[in-house]
């Protein structure tokens, strides 16, 4: 028989040395440490989205893994652009940073949008309306994204970011260094936002008192659009990672993250937005290491358990959710 | 008075084209059941585009005898049970002669049972469970392989053309993917390899670095991952490469769709995957090929069962002259004919053999690698 190209001996007989390099204990504990910052950190950019909406108007919108996956899709189409017309190559941070630029503004446009057409209106009629609204919305965008781009999954061009570091055997990827950097870069600048400025000011206010804050001439309205935009433009800034750290994105895959980190809102305090961070983190982290040291069947299990046994002993969330300063 | 009879008149003049067309027009009526939305959308779409394809070829080369179309219905089965029996309800309702589908076994084997209450002849083309067909309903038949030749194909493979020792397996939990592994770990340990760990991921997981982690601390010469759709597998096959993992990846047919290496990338090179055999130098499949390609992109794991599948019920149908089930079902076991995807002959059971193979993942393409009796395929 002739041998073919594709027939050569595989690596499989591995030489001998290969067999001992395997990660000791330490090693693996901080390979699954890294893996749960990265993952934590996307799940915290998601629920600031949240927290943030449900700060101002006690909300819990649903439909916000969905921004998530089209800040993915729109990045995905950008970045498909930049490298059709060859910028990709010669200028990547460029490119990169114009896709982020392109999907949260996308997003956080598509999210006024939201607001106005499904929640503004009812506004004052029961929580529940606007929550099945949301819903609704979620499941209309959803399907959206299926019909307009297709049931397979998009896929990220190019290799950006694809080296790695290798300290012993832990493994750090760039993506994993630029994601964590980019989230606290992300997480800073809103807190800037939120405690530092006027706007900032503003949205507090109105979280604590509507009618209140329009009587000293903060327009509300216009408060709770922003808030949706910046919510729905850090989700969009979840999703590219989410497209550059696995590679591809695919119109469903804003629910699942969308669930875990509501739940993470929920377990800092919904409505704080250091809660929000830090339960995303706990999540994530738990999430890893629940499949890493215990079993990867039940990992959802874990977070749940960390959820419900926190909100047993503190119903209003680790840093709570009372009206204070912290509550946007 | 007069405008009664009138507005009589003008109610019968609405209704007369319904009438007309209740008479005139008689239409077969075929089913797809298949996942058309949820996380294994593309696969199920492959059997929805593979069924119509079958359905098209028919009616050019003349249709069916005694009908003046055949109508198709598409239903969503969104890979879950109580979705797959109101699916086959729905189709039972709109009296269909006959199913394609579905996709997912955990889907299959449930809404098979409410079809056999009404005695509609199902054709899966992809669900691989043993169970589908060992339950001796009379009405059910499979295109594609069973899990119980596939597993032990696997393990040969693993064994006598790798050379490995350890394996660490990995499952999504599914009727398929679950009933696949447990029956890899079983034939591997009775063909002497160890099995290092057996771990599950849920179903609509996109992050696997824990468990990848794992595996790369195992180290064990082969990494055999069992999940249901390319979509997973995939972004896995990808995190794996990122991670620094360097066990061997081998996976099975249900990742047999040329996405899988749109993305995961160079990944993807090198993995060895096991799928049934399709001669792919047939004319039977070269015609395919012309046919969909143009219209619906890259035959992928499933469109070619699927045209089978509709095309043998057809043949059938044909040649019975008429839709009862008995009349077809006889003429489904007469069946013989070189399909598209396999040489197409039902046995008592409903099944039409398997003939797993070992393929290996070059460039774009999955390339024929090892068969278990003769070895390595020139």
């Amino acid at each position: 028989m002739r041998l073919l190209p594709w027939h050569k001996p595989h690596l499989l007989v591995r030489p001998n040395n290969l067999k001992l390099r395997k990660l000791n204990t330490m090693e693996y504990f901080i390979q699954q440490l890294i893996n749960g910052l990265t993952l934590g950190g996307m799940y915290a950019l998601i629920a600031l989205g949240y927290t943030m909406v449900y700060g101002v108007i006690q909300l819990i919108n649903f439909a916000h893994g969905e921004f998530f996956a089209a800040g993915g899709y729109v990045g995905a189409i950008a970045l498909a652009y930049f490298a059709g017309i060859g910028y990709m190559d010669s200028h990547p941070v460029i490119c990169l940073t114009a896709s982020f630029m392109i999907a949260m503004a996308y997003c956080a446009y598509l999210a006024v949008g939201v607001e106005k057409i499904a929640y503004k209106p009812l506004r004052k009629n029961s929580r529940l309306a606007a929550l099945l609204s949301a819903l609704g919305m979620s499941i209309f965008l959803s399907n959206g994204m299926m019909l307009t781009q297709g049931v397979y999954d998009k896929v990220y061009p190019g290799e950006l970011f694809q080296g790695r570091f290798d300290f012993g055997m832990v493994t750090i990827s760039y993506l994993q260094i630029m994601i964590v950097s980019l989230t606290a870069c992300l997480l800073v600048g809103l807190n800037l936002l939120v405690f530092k400025t006027k706007i900032g000011m503003a949205m507090r206010a109105t979280a604590q008192d509507k009618t209140m804050s329009a009587l000293v001439a903060i327009g509300s309205n216009r408060i709770i659009s922003l808030t949706f935009a910046i919510g729905a433009g850090l989700a969009a800034a979840a999703g590219i990672m989410y497209g550059l750290y696995y590679g591809s994105v695919k119109y469903d895959m804003g629910f699942v993250p969308g669930i875990k980190a509501f739940a993470a809102a929920v377990l800092g305090g919904i409505g704080n937005i250091t809660g929000a961070m830090i339960g995303g983190l706990i999540i994530g982290m738990v999430e890893i290491f629940g499949a890493g040291y215990i079993s990867g069947e039940y990992k959802d299990v874990f977070a749940f358990i960390i959820l419900i046994s926190v909100l047993y002993f503190k119903p209003n969330g680790i840093m709570g959710e009372n009206i204070d300063d912290t509550r946007v | 008075m007069r405008r009664r009879v009138l507005s009589i008149m003008i109610m019968g003049l609405i209704l007369v084209p319904f009438l007309f067309s209740a008479v005139a027009a008689k239409t077969l009526k075929i089913g797809s059941m298949s996942p058309l939305t949820g996380p294994y959308a593309s696969d199920g779409t492959d059997i929805k585009n593979g069924a119509r394809a079958a359905i098209e070829v028919f009616e050019e080369a003349g249709g069916m005898p005694g009908y003046d179309k055949i109508e198709f219905f598409p239903q969503d089965t969104a890979c879950d049970p109580r979705q797959a029996v109101a699916a086959a309800n729905k189709l039972i309702n709109l009296e269909v002669v006959g199913v394609i589908g579905a996709y997912c076994s955990s889907s299959t084997i449930p809404s098979s049972e409410t079809l056999d209450e009404e005695d509609v002849i199902m054709i899966t083309p992809a669900s691989t469970n043993e169970k589908v067909t060992d339950r001796g309903l009379p009405y059910m038949f499979r295109m594609c392989g069973r899990d119980d030749d596939q597993a032990p194909a696997a393990a040969k493979f693993l064994k006598e053309s790798l050379g490995a020792k350890t394996i660490f397996i990995v499952d999504d939990k599914t009727t398929y993917s679950q009933g696949l592994a447990d029956g890899v770990k079983k034939a591997s340990i009775a063909l002497g390899m160890e099995v290092v760990a057996h771990e599950h991921v849920n179903q609509g997981d996109k992050d696997f670095s824990a468990i990848l982690t794992m595996a790369k601390r195992a180290n064990a010469d082969v990494f055999y991952m069992s999940l249901q759709g390319y979509s997973p597998a995939a972004m896995m096959t990808l995190q794996a490469k990122r991670l620094g993992m360097d066990s061997q990846i081998v996976t099975q047919d249900a990742v047999f769709q040329p996405k899988y290496m749109d993305v995961a990338k160079e990944a993807s090179q090198g993995v060895y995957l096991t799928y049934g055999f399709t001669d792919q130098t047939t004319p039977q499949y070269k015609a395919f090929e012309e046919r969909y390609v143009p219209k619906y992109g890259k035959i992928a794991a499933y469109a070619t069962y699927a045209y089978d599948a509709a095309t043998a019920l057809l043949y059938a149908i044909k040649a019975a002259g008429s839709t009862d089930p008995e009349k077809v079902k006889a003429e489904l076991m007469k069946l013989d004919f070189q399909g598209v995807a396999k040489k197409i002959k039902f046995n008592a059971k409903g099944d039409s053999g398997s003939s797993y193979i070992a393929y290996k993942v070059v460039g774009d393409k999955f390339v024929p690698y090892w068969e278990p009796v003769n070895g390595l395929i020139k």
